[in-house]
C-alpha cells in the first residue's frame, strides 16, 4: 500500500534523516521507534508531503502509495491525498481541531471535501463514525466545543476526521503520548479494531517500546535520522541484532523481573548538528570497534530482519 | 525499622472560580491520605494526570499548607513547626521535580547551582565548597570537569543529575522525587533510576517516588500507592501483590508489557474521569466500574487493611 525507499530529508544544508524504508500493506500495523530526535515526526511529514511547509526537501528515495511516486507529486494533487486517502493523526489533537469551531461540522467537513457529499449526507457519516469510535450520543457531540471534552475525546474526535475520508493509509504520530495509560489503551484497541475491521494500513509512531510490542505487526527501529534495524515485531523482541535496539529492549523497566539492572545507554541522543560520522551509535555502543567510527554499515539482511551493523551476525551470535 | 514518615488524614482543597458573577467552587487535590513511611524503604506513588501527586508531594515537605490532617518526620510534627525550624528541617527532606529544565536557575554555573542550597541554609561543607561541589558531581555521575558550565551546555539527563546533586546536599535522609524521569529519553531515564538505585544503597536513603508509569513503579518500589482523584485507592504490600481494586486492575491492564508475546485484551472502559470539582457521592471511580453496584454510588468506600493489603472498595476483587 505504502512503500518508503531510501529517503533523506534536508533542510539547508543539516540532513537530518536518511536512507529510511519501510513498507505497510492493508490490514497492517508498522511501528517507527525511536528517541526523541530520531526522524520519527520528519519521516511523517514526509509522507504527509508537508516538508515544504517547514523549510524541508526530500533530497533522495521515493515514497509509492498506491502505485505513484508522491515526491513527484504537484502540491496540487498531494492536497486531494492528503487527509483524504492518506490520514494524519499527531500528538495534540489541537493541531487538527479548531478551537472556535463545533465538533459536528468540523468532521462533516472532510467528507464534504474528500467524498463530495451533501450537508446531510455528511453529517449522517459523522455521526455514524463516531458511534463506531465508540463516542456516546454522537448527536450530543456534534453540538460541542472541543474545549468542553477530555483529551482522550478529542483524540477519538481527530481519529473520526482521520476516518471520515475513507482512508486506505493512517499515519499516527505519537497519539496516545499525552493521554493517561487507561486512555491510551481505549485509543491503541479502537486504531487496533479499526485496522481489522476497515482494512487500514497504520504506520504508528511511537517512543514506547511496549506500545510497539502490543499493537505492531512490524517495527522500525530509527536512530540519528537512520532506520538501524527492522523486521517482524516478534523477530525484533526476540532476537534483536542491532546493538542500540538490543540496548534500547533493556533501558524498558519490567515490573517483576528484579534481577535485570536498568543501566541505560551510556551518553546522550545526538542531535542532527552532531551526528556522528559512520555508524551513528559508535559513541556509545558497547561493540564499537574502528571500522564503526569511520565506515557507515550496510544492512546485513536475515529472512524478513535487516540490521545496519558491521557485526550484525555476531551480534546475533551473543545476545546482550 | 522506624518509621522516617507518618502522614495522617493529609487533604488539601483547593477553590477557583470565585468572582462577582460565579460562585467559588472547591475541590479536593488530596483527600484524607494516610501512609507509613519506614526508613530505608521505598514507596511508590502511582496514578494518572490529575490525582494529586504532585500535591501530596508538596503537602508532605510543607511547601503548601493542608486544609487538614498532619505530617511526622522522623517522630517530629511538621505542621508545628516555625518556619524557622521548617527551613532546617528541610535541609533532611529534599525534592527533585519533574523538569530538570525549571529547577536550575538558567543564569548559574552548575557549581553555583549545586552550592545554592548551602547559601540558603546558611550552612558551611566541612571542607572548601570546590571540592564539596566536584564531590556532589561525582556523586550523581557528572565529570567535576562540567562545574563551570550553564545549563545551556548540558544535556536534560545532565540536568536532572545536577537536580539530584542539589537535593543531595545537605545530605538528606528523604529525598521526594516527583516523577523525575517524566522528560527525559528511555535510555537517558534508565540512566537515571540506576543512579537512584546506587544512591539508595551507598547513603541509606529513603524515598517516595512519585510516578505515572506503573512498570517504572514495580520495577523501583518496594510498596505502591494508587490514587485516584485525591485518595489513595490500594496500598500494594509489595510489587508482585495482584490488584484488589478495580481501578488499580483497570492500570495494571493498561499497561503494555514490552513483549509480543504477552499481548492484553484491552476490555472497553466506559464513562469518563469525572471532574475534581463535582464528584458525585460514594465511590469516584463508580462510573467507569465494571463491578459498581448501588450501595458505590451512595456511600464512599474507606480504606481498609485487614489482611495487610488495604482497598479502598466495597466489592474489592
Ligand atoms: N524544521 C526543521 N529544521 C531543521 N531541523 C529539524 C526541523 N525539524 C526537525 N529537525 C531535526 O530533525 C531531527 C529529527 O526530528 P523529528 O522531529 O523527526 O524527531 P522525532 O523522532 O519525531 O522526535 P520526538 O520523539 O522528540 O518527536 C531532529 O534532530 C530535529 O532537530
Ligand atoms: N495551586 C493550585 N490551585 C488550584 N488547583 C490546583 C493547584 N495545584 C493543583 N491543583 C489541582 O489539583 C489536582 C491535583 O493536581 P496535581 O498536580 O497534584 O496532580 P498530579 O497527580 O501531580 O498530576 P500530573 O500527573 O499531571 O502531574 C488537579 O486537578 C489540579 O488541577
Ligand atoms: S556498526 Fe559498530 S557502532 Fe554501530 S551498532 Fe554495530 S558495532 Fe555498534
Ligand atoms: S467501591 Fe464499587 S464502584 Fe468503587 S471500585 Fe469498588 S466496586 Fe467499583
Ligand atoms: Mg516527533
Ligand atoms: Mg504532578
Amino acid at each position: 500500500m505504502l512503500s518508503v525507499r531510501d529517503l533523506g530529508v534536508a533542510f539547508g544544508a543539516v540532513e537530518p534523516l536518511s536512507g529510511v524504508s519501510f513498507s505497510v500493506d492493508k490490514g497492517e500495523t508498522i511501528g517507527i521507534v525511536g528517541e526523541s530526535g530520531s526522524g520519527k515526526s520528519l519521516t511523517a511529514m514526509s509522507v504527509m508531503g508537508l516538508l515544504p511547509l517547514i523549510g524541508g526537501r526530500i533530497t533522495g528515495g521515493t515514497i509509492v502509495f498506491d502505485g505513484q511516486d508522491l515526491t513527484k507529486l504537484p502540491e496540487r494533487a498531494y492536497r486531494k491525498l492528503r487527509g483524504g486517502k492518506i490520514g494524519l493523526i499527531t500528538q495534540n489533537p489541537m493541531t487538527s481541531l479548531d478551537p472556535l469551531k463545533k465538533i459536528g461540522p468540523q468532521v462533516d467537513d472532510v467528507a464534504r471535501l474528500h467524498l463530495g457529499m451533501n450537508a446531510n449526507e455528511a453529517r449522517a457519516r459523522t455521526e455514524e463514525i463516531l458511534g463506531t469510535l465508540r463516542i456516546p450520543e454522537p448527536a450530543l457531540i456534534c453540538d460541542r466545543y472541543p474545549h468542553q471534552m477530555s483529551g482522550g475525546m478529542k483524540q477519538r474526535i481527530v481519529i473520526a476526521m482521520a476516518l471520515a475520508a475513507d482512508p486506505d493509509v493512517l499515519i499516527a504520530d505519537e497519539p496516545t503520548t499525552a493521554l493517561d495509560v487507561t486512555v491510551q489503551a481505549q485509543i491503541i484497541r479502537l486504531l487496533d479494531d479499526l485496522v481489522k475491521q476497515r482494512d487500514l494500513a497504520l504506520v504508528l509512531i511511537t517512543h514506547d517500546m511496549s506500545v510497539v510490542a502490543q499493537t505492531c505487526d512490524k517495527v522500525v527501529v530509527m536512530y540519528a535520522g537512520r532506520a538501524v534495524e527492522y523486521g517482524p515485531v516478534e523477530a525484533i523482541f526476540d532476537r534483536p541484532r542491532h546493538p542500540y535496539t538490543q540496548a534500547l529492549i533493556a533501558c524498558i523497566p519490567r515490573g517483576l523481573d528484579d534481577t535485570a539492572r536498568l543501566t541505560g545507554i551510556e551518553g546522550t541522543v545526538p542531535t542532527v548538528i552532531n551526528y556522528p560520522k559512520g555508524c551513528p551509535f559508535h559513541p556509545r555502543c558497547p561493540r564499537a570497534e574502528a571500522i564503526c567510527a569511520t565506515d557507515p554499515p550496510t544492512f546485513s539482511v536475515e529472512g524478513d530482519s535487516a540490521a545496519a551493523c558491521h557485526f550484525a551476525e555476531v551480534a546475533h551470535a551473543q545476545p546482550a | 525499622m522506624p518509621n522516617l514518615l507518618e502522614v495522617r488524614d493529609l487533604s488539601k482543597r483547593f477553590s477557583s472560580g470565585g468572582g462577582p458573577f460565579r460562585k467559588a467552587r472547591s475541590m479536593h487535590a488530596v483527600n484524607g491520605v494516610s501512609f507509613d513511611l519506614p526508613e530505608g524503604r521505598v514507596i511508590g506513588v502511582v496514578g494518572e494526570s490529575g490525582c494529586g501527586k504532585s500535591t501530596l508531594a508538596r503537602l508532605i515537605l510543607r511547601l503548601i499548607e493542608p486544609s487538614s490532617g498532619a505530617v511526622a518526620f522522623d517522630g517530629d510534627d511538621l505542621l508545628a513547626k516555625t518556619p524557622a525550624q521548617m527551613r532546617k528541617l528541610r535541609a533532611r527532606m529534599q525534592m527533585v521535580f519533574q523538569d530538570p529544565y525549571s529547577a536550575i536557575d538558567p543564569r548559574y554555573t552548575l557549581t553555583r547551582a549545586v552550592a545554592e542550597p548551602f547559601e540558603v541554609q546558611g550552612v558551611k561543607p566541612a571542607r572548601p565548597m570546590a571540592e564539596e561541589v566536584a564531590e556532589l558531581l561525582e556523586m550523581v555521575g557528572l565529570n567535576p570537569g562540567l562545574a563551570s558550565s550553564y545549563p545551556h551546555q548540558i544535556s536534560g539527563g545532565q540536568k536532572q543529575r545536577v537536580g539530584i546533586a542539589r537535593a543531595l546536599a545537605l545530605r538528606p535522609s528523604l529525598l521526594v522525587l516527583d516523577e523525575p524521569t517524566a522528560s527525559l529519553d528511555v535510555s537517558v531515564q534508565a540512566q537515571i533510576i540506576g543512579l537512584l538505585e546506587d544512591l539508595r544503597t551507598e547513603l541509606g536513603l529513603t524515598y517516595l517516588f512519585i510516578s505515572h508509569d506503573l512498570s517504572l513503579v514495580k520495577y523501583f518500589c518496594d510498596e505502591i500507592l494508587v490514587m485516584y482523584l485525591g485518595r489513595v485507592v490500594e496500598a500494594l504490600p509489595d510489587t508482585a501483590a495482584p490488584a484488589r481494586h478495580p481501578y488499580t486492575r483497570t492500570l495494571m491492564e493498561s499497561t503494555f508489557e514490552p513483549d509480543p508475546k504477552k499481548r492484553r485484551l484491552i476490555a472497553p472502559l466506559e464513562g469518563e474521569v469525572p471532574s475534581p470539582f463535582d464528584l458525585p457521592p460514594g465511590c469516584a471511580f463508580a462510573d467507569r466500574c465494571p463491578q459498581a453496584s448501588a450501595l458505590c454510588r451512595t456511600e464512599t468506600p474507606a480504606l481498609s487493611s485487614e489482611t495487610g493489603h488495604a482497598v479502598a472498595c466495597h466489592h474489592p476483587l
